[in-house]
């Protein structure tokens, strides 16, 4: 267009001027005619290239199905994707959306020599492709209303991972924090408390490893973090229990609400008034609440569990926020389920 | 939809509060909720996502917005500040371990230019549970006396569990924060 603009405009507007203007206009002509034959000279290697590795209908043919085939078992592998390795999930459908778009650059570049019937039927497969990918992400990445997507979160988890090695004490302050009641950097020990009796509100398990733990009666509130191999039997806490950085462990607890963070190859038997939940959690399973001690029924009702609620199986999983069952957790197998544990029996 | 009707719609919303509740997770922000409004408290399930409560206190119309606190969803707790009165900030007295993280949310949220004007309630929670810190100590921990001098705050003591304190923690924060917007009444 802009050529041939200047081309039409060249008689009126040299008419009059002087040599030197019009030898700027001959560079500027020259200048043009230069970029036309390079682009000509382009247009044709181009053409050559693409004849080269396609010269005819049925090679383009069959390299389009070929590439068609590889798109839609990408497409069906993302189903297992979304069920196996979910956070790979947004990675996979961005690949298949630049196979299609490869493909559909593919068409545009054979376009000129293939029969009309195949651009058509190529494009409508192409856009066929665009569908099933378009209806595959939106399932499997599911729109919430409220959706805390794993991609935010990933980044603000990042810096925060290495917190729980965080020393007990308060940095923050010179002032001095009391030391609540509790057991704490313990190695090979069997560590038992009576709590009936005693004025003990809130108990902390700190920094155990291949202990066993027996708490007997109530309490308000219990903590425990960092712990590995050890097995805790606990009577009912009317409160809640927080538990975070525990691996190895097997817990026996019963609680208004409990919060597990951090914890890996772990086996909870719980009765909770309210849904548990996990956070930053893999493997690990759920089964019913299995203690029994010389008058826990009392203590069950003291804490309003003497009924079985059956949340211990509605696990919300914080770092799982969808429809479908998280892979972090699972029910355990009744045949590998303890029986009963009679804390006379445990460990002694 | 008449004049009057709107005039009387505005009057009505201008006796609108919005308070908004954070705090880490286990902290009990849910229970002091449900508690204020007079529910049952005895089975709570960790927060996935928010509650909105709208409740009548003295002459004004609480929006109370109560957010989940556990670790992956606070980043989120920022789509919830814009036009916030009145902020509570929510600690387990008996946590003592995660102090720390507490005082560094906290300090990180009264960064927060839309939350700049909003009037602070420091609710010391779990009094009832013995061993929990008492306000004054938990006002030393969190560094509360450093506080930027032009927010209005308070830290008050309290039990969700046996509903201890709540009403003088609320009552100091609507008086606050009715003070600051509707001055002219």
């Amino acid at each position: 267009m802009e050529e041939d603009r200047s081309h039409t405009n060249l008689p009126t507007k040299t008419l009059g001027l002087d040599a030197d203007l019009q030898k700027k206009h001959q560079a500027m002509l020259d200048r043009l005619s230069n970029r036309h034959q390079a682009r000509l000279d382009t247009s044709l290697a181009r053409r050559s290239d693409s004849a080269n590795s396609s010269e005819s209908t049925s090679s383009f043919l069959s390299r389009f199905s070929a590439s068609k085939q590889s798109i839609d078992s990408q497409l069906a592998d993302s189903r297992l994707i979304a069920t196996s390795d979910p956070s790979r999930l947004r990675s996979h459908f961005a690949n298949i959306s630049s196979s299609i778009s490869d493909l559909e650059k593919l068409v545009a570049e054979n376009s000129y020599f293939l029969p009309s019937y195949e651009v058509r039927s190529s494009l409508k497969t192409i856009s066929d492709l665009k569908q099933n990918l378009e209806i595959l992400n939106s399932e499997l990445i599911p729109k919430k209303k409220f959706s805390f997507k794993n991609k935010a979160t990933a980044k603000k988890e990042l810096p925060k991972e290495p917190e729980p090695i965080k020393p007990d004490t308060v940095s923050v302050s010179n002032f001095k924090l009391p030391n609540s009641p509790g057991f704490r950097n313990k190695t090979n020990e069997t560590l038992v408390k009576k709590l009936r009796g005693t004025e003990i509100g809130e108990f902390t398990l700190s920094d155990l490893e291949s202990c066993e733990v027996r708490l007997i009666g109530c309490c308000n509130a219990v903590f425990m973090n960092r712990l590995t191999n050890c097995k805790v039997y606990m009577g009912p806490v009317i409160g809640s229990i927080l538990i975070e950085g525990v691996e190895g462990c097997v817990f026996v607890l019963a609680s208004h609400q409990i919060r597990i963070h951090l914890a890996k190859g772990c086996d909870f038997y719980l009765r909770v008034r309210s849904r548990p939940i996990i956070e930053d959690s893999n493997v690990v399973r759920f089964a019913p609440y299995c203690l029994d001690y010389e008058g826990i029924e009392m203590d069950l009702e003291k804490a309003g569990l003497s009924e079985e609620t059956g949340n211990w199986g509605n696990v919300d999983d914080f770092k799982w926020l969808r429809a479908v069952q998280s892979p972090n957790w699972c029910v355990l197998p009744e045949n590998e389920r303890v029986g009963k544990v009679r804390t006379e029996d445990i460990g002694s | 939809m008449g004049l009057l009707s709107i005039i009387r719609k505005i009057k009505r919303k201008e006796k609108e509060m919005r308070i908004l509740m954070v705090g880490l997770d286990n902290s009990g922000k849910t229970t002091i909720v449900l508690k204020i409004n007079g529910e049952d408290t005895s089975v709570i399930s960790p927060t996935l996502g928010f509650n909105i409560k709208t409740i009548t206190y003295q002459k004004y119309t609480l929006n109370i917005w109560d957010v989940g606190g556990q670790r992956t969803i606070r980043s989120y707790w920022r789509n919830y500040f814009e036009q916030t009165d009145g902020l509570v900030w929510v600690v387990d007295s008996s946590d003592l371990r995660r102090l720390d993280d507490c005082k560094m949310e906290l300090d990180n949220l009264l960064k927060e230019e839309r939350l700049s004007g909003a009037s602070l309630l420091i609710l010391a929670n779990k009094q009832d549970i013995k061993g929990a810190l008492t306000p004054a100590e938990i006002a030393k921990v969190l560094n509360l006396e450093s506080m930027d001098k032009t927010r209005h705050w308070k830290i008050v003591g309290c039990s969700a569990y046996t509903g201890e304190g709540l009403l003088e923690g609320f009552d100091w924060l609507v008086q606050d924060v009715a003070s600051r917007i509707y001055m002219l009444d």
